[in-house]
């Protein structure tokens, strides 16, 4: 299973009965694939930072869902085929996510450790670390 | 220092541009340190949907500012341009604009 996002524009000349569709649409094939829709989030008409098929404005629709690699095939593939979608774009965010959320921590755990130790700790490693260091780069420039 | 700088003969070529410009320029003028605004607001998302974050990294003519002019470091240079381009693709932001 991934995390996908996929956002796509629809056009904003249609009823709203078939954005909606086309939305249902989108997570009909992600429930039928085995996978769970997370998020739905409708933006509303945007401008359009250049024309598309002959639209300056279209109606942004974002869906995160967890699915496998087949299901976005499948969801692309009908996106690209429906008359009403000027575009789509499919981000895999799984690998984001995790990634994100180690940094979250790292610095999480920095500012644990940053004001805590620095009345006490803070000198008492420091010093012997630095004397260390200065040996060791003397010992690298002699050899 | 002293004897790795003698030690290596070919970055010698190298060094008179870089080097003796970065002097003249910081005797000249006083140049603030320009500082990478996502690891100062420590912003780790990069995100393309963020529209209003990654218009400030374009030039008007829809060009990614180069690091050298807005200060990003590398790491997030990296990851703002992929946003861009993603923004782009989506139609979030111009591939280009007309003057």
């Amino acid at each position: 299973m991934r995390i996908y996002e996929e956002l796509f524009i629809v056009d904003p000349n249609a009823s709203d009965e078939d954005i909606e569709a086309v939305a249902n649409q989108v997570q009909a094939v992600v429930t039928d694939g085995g996978g769970t829709v997370d998020k739905v989030d409708k933006w509303g008409v945007r401008r359009l930072a250049y024309r598309v098929k002959k639209r300056d404005e279209g109606f942004y629709i974002l869906v995160q869902f967890s699915a496998g690699p087949d299901v976005v095939k499948e969801i692309e593939r009908r996106l690209r085929v429906h008359d009403l979608v000027l575009k789509y774009i499919t981000v895999r965010i799984d690998e984001k996510l995790q990634w994100l959320d180690k940094r979250k921590k790292a610095r999480e755990k920095r500012a644990l450790k940053k004001p805590a130790p620095v009345p006490v700790g803070a000198p008492g490693p420091k010093m012997p670390g630095e004397p260390v260091e200065a040996e060791s780069s003397g010992q690298e420039e002699q050899a | 220092m002293a004897e790795t700088r003698g030690g290596r003969p070919i970055s010698a070529s190298q060094r008179p541009t870089g080097g003796d410009k970065a002097v003249v320029t910081r005797k000249q003028y006083f140049r603030r340190k320009k500082v990478c605004r996502f690891c100062v607001e420590k912003i780790d998302n990069i995100d393309y949907k963020d529209v209003k974050l990654l218009s400030a990294f374009i030039s008007e003519r829809g060009r990614i500012t180069p690091r050298r002019i807005s200060g990003v470091c590398t790491p997030c240079q990296r990851r703002l341009c992929v946003a861009v381009k993603q923004a782009r693709n989506i139609a979030l932001l111009p591939f280009s604009t007309p003057l």
